[in-house]
């Protein structure tokens, strides 16, 4: 009797995944399926999941026909590989400063790294860009990569996982005469698998998707990131769907590949059903 | 942990290789920036074509060119502030009066020399460049707007010409909405867009004006309504037209293109858009029907103008000289998405282009401008923000109106 | 005596390193960040000309004052609120719930987690489109609606319903990644907490409720303060929808839409500054009364 309404749960669990999982499916298929499309066939307007008529001519043409793809490409992953690096050690250093060492200041530090969460990016935009500016970094890569090196969201996010880690682990480090840089490098970090995962995936999605920053940032075409790149493509009078969907689609597989492969740092833990994952 | 720390090494050794990149600069040789956005990747390419031949009639020359594809004017106006903006960009008319306004742009009066021939131009292209009788740009192209119909729809609702008049549209929109079985409208008669840009002349055309001498907002007048209130009534009472977002269309060439709606009014760009991306659609053009017996539309126009901070103003005049003259824009036209604003190359046109475009070209001489004095972001926001909501029925179109100007008026007065 | 020194030994040393892990954190945020906070404070007491000839008027209290008779404003900060109050539960309730779900045995659920996380990495101009054809009059979300009898509704021409649009939108965008984050706390409960209780015969609901959600509270109080963050700076989906006006009828409105029309449409950037530290307050008040429900735990 238990084992039947266990068994009729699950089924009704899977078909909630599904349903969800259908929402969730649709629009990028869609988006997949046009990039296949010419643009007469998109403009037409039918909701067709498969072209009427296959073509990989919009491929192509970004491919082959913009001659600056290629550096736009490594411009993209050089910034957002760099970046994300550099983030989850200065991240994660900070998060466990604020979570676990008590010096005088940690609270207002805390409150300080709050306080530039709330500045909406449209209004830092233009003093960022001044300061940049004066720095002589307009048109180079530290100007992308410099004020992204740590990221208050992502330092806010480290401390809250810190926050839970056990003291114990840190107190025997301590006995072991561990210093706290000792005991951050080797004993807190391995254990920060998962934060770290979610971290890289989050940091470098968000680099590899920033656009207003490159946009003011870089004037020199060969200096742009892929976003701006694949830009060219909204015309002031005519929008390409057509080059924009199979553009978005090489720009997705990236951030999708990076979140399917550390996917893999969230499934060895336990569950609180207590069975193995 | 090692490997972290050496890859974090090479990287900041990357930034330091990489950050001086301008060695490479050709000695003696001056480098200037054209900055503007594009119609599409080709109009660039026979662009850089142009400088090439630009560069190569003056050899101490560089011109650097910069497309800026998204949120053109907010991008060079943060670089106009950090003082790196471009020695020669695009403006439209639009934003011209602000810039004007705050003195970035360098008049240009004292470079024009008369072989330039400024006479040329349509003489209300360049005055939306003038203030204080100076001249701040060299008009690049305009476009007027004109009214496209679908003929397959004309013709299978018997309709021979396309309307004259702007009650005549009305009816023909009628006949050419099409109903399904279900009752669904799946062809309206009529697509409209409800902004600002586009319904200016509709305010005038029976005496209204959008701003008063002030620049503050005046469009509450009954005058103005009486225009407005035709595009309102046509929507809510026979619901023969339809904004793109009724039919799910991302815009009013697409919902035309996508055969829902019969009739538009739209500018040279759609052209060459329709003939690139809906290929079999049968269309034609006509000059904007007339309301209260005056012909009337809207022109929308760009220039090149100059920065004031330009380290190099006689190469930048020099490059605005070339773009603008007669033989470059006899050359390389605008691919059809524009019309040439000087008047020797558009009688060319008007005699040797196919048809679509006299419309157009016939709308130059009574067309207003989209312009308004550096006021107008304010009106349009305001005016967009409410005009919809009279559309919609939400409240009634003098309501909507007198609390867009109010608003818009309050604005403009605390930010003065 | 001796201990005393020993103890401060170790504070002073505790105090340098703790500083010394934030040092890149310091030095970054405090040239890109920290800069333009303060010149958000100071300029919005401030009337300012930054385009053509530079000019600064102090202007007092006269930004904030003009703040309160704009209508504007408080139709912005109504809507953002009301946005808030209903996206904020709903997209931390799905994210856990997803989290819990995939973080079972349940076959598939790489799969589910991958297709579960594709909003999250589609491109803006193409989740525009895509919306715009499934919101529109004929629709497929219409479609679905009047398959199964249910009211329809002009999505992105009716005012009452245009923000909901927006929301959906947002929530179907967003709880995927707070879904990962809880996926990536879940790893870290040790497992001998749920042995202990196994032990002692406690139910699954028991386990979840005493030991899953109290460890997940610190994870959650970041979701709900991201999420308060993110929703209350709501620009780009309102943008695009009103084409930047924020209609109709202000229905649409934000208050960083307002901040943005200010600072670069009508070059008012003092004003724009002081409701931008509107903006401020209002998050930090909300995020400090989130901190002492949550009643965070201070280090010792």
């Amino acid at each position: 009797m238990i084992a039947k309404s266990a068994r009729s749960w699950i089924w009704l669990l899977y078909a909630a995944l599904a349903v969800y999982a259908f929402i969730t499916f649709i629009p990028f298929t869609w988006a997949l399926s046009a990039s296949f499309k010419s643009l007469p066939e998109i403009s037409a307007g039918g909701a067709d999941f498969i072209p009427k008529a296959f073509t990989l001519e919009n491929y192509k043409t970004i491919f082959l026909q913009e001659p600056l793809f290629g550096r736009w490409l490594a411009n993209s992953v050089m910034v957002a590989v760099t970046v994300t690096l550099f983030n989850l050690l200065f991240n994660s250093m900070a998060g466990y400063a604020l979570a676990r060492i008590k010096f005088p200041g940690n609270r207002l530090l805390f409150v300080l790294v709050l306080a530039v969460l709330v500045i909406p990016g449209q209004i830092t935009l233009l003093p960022k860009f001044l300061i940049l500016k004066s720095f002589g970094w307009l048109n180079s890569y530290q100007g992308l990569i410099a004020p992204a090196l740590v990221n208050a969201t992502f330092i806010f996010m480290m401390r809250q996982f810190f926050l839970n880690f056990p003291k114990e682990l840190e107190e025997a480090a301590a006995l072991d005469g561990l210093n706290r840089f000792e005991t951050f490098f080797q004993v807190v970090m391995p254990l920060a698998k998962p934060a770290l995962a979610a971290q890289t995936i989050f940091i470098f999605m968000g680099s590899w998707n920033e656009f207003l920053l490159p946009l003011v940032v870089m004037s020199n075409p060969e200096m742009f990131t892929l976003p701006l790149g694949l830009n060219a493509f909204k015309g002031q009078y005519v929008t390409y769907w057509n080059y924009i969907m199979a553009a978005s689609m090489i720009f997705t597989l990236p951030a999708l590949a990076i979140y399917a492969f550390f996917n893999r740092y969230f499934i060895q833990g336990v569950t609180f059903t207590g069975g193995k994952g | 942990m090692k490997k972290l720390l050496s890859s974090l090494a090479f990287s900041a050794l990357l930034l330091l290789t990489n950050s001086c990149r301008s060695g490479d600069k050709n000695e003696g040789a001056i480098e200037i920036t054209l900055s503007g956005w594009q119609s599409n990747p080709i109009e660039s390419r026979l662009l850089e074509k142009v400088i090439d031949q630009f560069e190569a009639k003056y050899p101490n020359i560089k011109v650097k060119h910069e497309v800026i594809n998204s949120q053109y004017m907010d991008v060079i106006k943060t670089r106009l502030i950090g003082e790196v903006a471009p020695d020669v960009f695009y403006l439209d008319a639009f934003e011209a009066p602000l810039l004007m306004k705050y003195d970035v742009l360098e008049p240009l009066n004292s470079y024009i020399k008369p072989e330039f021939n400024l006479a040329d131009f349509e003489p209300n292209l360049i005055d939306a460049f003038k203030r204080n009788g100076n001249l701040y740009g060299i008009p690049k192209d305009f476009s007027t707007l004109a009214l496209f119909y679908n003929e397959t729809a004309f013709a299978k609702a018997n309709i021979q010409q396309p309307p004259k008049t702007w009650n005549q549209l009305i009816e023909y929109s009628k006949k050419l909405t099409l109903y399904d079985q279900t009752g669904k409208v799946n062809q309206y008669g009529f697509g409209i867009t409800p902004e600002l840009p586009r319904q200016q002349f509709i305010i005038q055309a029976f005496g209204g004006e959008l701003v008063d001498r002030n620049h503050y907002a005046a469009f509450a007048t009954p005058e103005s309504l009486k225009g407005l209130q035709l595009v309102i009534e046509q929507y809510r009472h026979d619901r023969s037209s339809a904004q793109p977002s009724d039919v799910g269309a991302s815009s009013g060439d697409d919902m035309f293109g996508q055969g829902k709606a019969a009739m538009m009014l739209s500018g040279a760009w759609t052209i060459p858009y329709f003939k690139e991306t809906f290929p079999n659609l049968k269309f034609s053009t006509a000059e904007v029907p007339t309301i209260n017996n005056r012909k009337g539309t809207m022109a929308y126009t760009v220039a090149y103008v100059m920065n004031r901070k330009s380290t190099q103003k006689e190469a930048a005049w020099k490059l605005i000289e070339y773009l603008t003259s007669e033989a470059t824009m006899k050359e390389s036209g605008s691919q059809g998405f524009a019309l040439p604003s000087r008047r020797s190359v558009l009688k060319g046109l008007d005699s040797d282009r196919h048809s679509l475009y006299a419309p157009l070209i016939a709308g130059s001489t009574y067309a207003t401008i989209w312009q308004a004095g550096e006021t107008l972001p304010t009106i349009l926001t305001n005016f967009d923000n409410q005009f919809v909501s009279a559309l919609i029925g939400q409240q009634s179109l003098k309501d909507a109106m007198q609390k867009a100007q109010d608003t818009a008026n309050r604005e403009i007065y605390l930010s003065n | 005596m001796l201990n005393k020194t020993i103890w401060n030994k170790q504070s002073t040393r505790e105090t340098v390193s703790g500083y010394l892990f934030m040092t890149p954190a310091i030095v970054v945020l405090g040239i890109f960040l920290i800069v333009p906070v303060i010149f958000t404070i100071v300029l919005a007491f401030y009337r300012v000309q930054l385009l053509g000839e530079v000019s600064f008027q102090f202007a007092g209290f006269k930004n904030f004052v003009r703040m309160r008779s704009d209508e504007r404003v408080w139709i912005a900060l109504k809507n953002t609120a009301e946005y808030v109050a209903i996206v904020v539960p709903i997209q931390t309730i799905l994210a856990l719930g997803l989290a819990l779900i995939l973080n079972t045995n349940i076959k598939g659920k790489s799969w589910f987690r991958v297709a579960f996380f594709l909003p999250t990495v589609t491109s803006s101009a193409v989740l525009t489109l895509i919306f715009m054809w499934i919101y529109n009059t004929n629709g497929l979300l219409n479609s679905f609606l009047g398959f199964f009898g249910l009211p329809t509704y002009n999505w992105l021409g009716d005012p009452d319903v245009a923000l909901k649009g927006i929301m959906l939108m947002n929530i179907w965008a967003t709880a995927p990644l707070f879904m990962v984050i809880y996926l990536a706390a879940l790893q870290d409960i040790p497992e001998s907490l749920y042995e202990a209780a196994s032990i002692d015969g406690a139910a699954p609901w028991e386990k979840f409720w005493c030991i899953t959600l109290p460890f997940l509270k610190p994870v959650t109080f970041f979701v709900i303060v991201m999420g308060i963050i993110g929703t209350f700076q709501l620009f780009d989906q309102s943008y695009i929808f009103s084409s930047g006006s924020g209609g109709p009828n202000n229905a649409t409105l934000t208050i960083v839409l307002l901040i943005y029309q200010y600072a670069f449409k009508n070059l008012d950037m003092g004003y724009a500054l002081a409701l931008t530290l509107m903006l401020a307050l209002v998050i930090m008040t909300v995020t400090l009364i989130q901190r002492s429900l949550f009643k965070e735990e201070s280090l010792d």
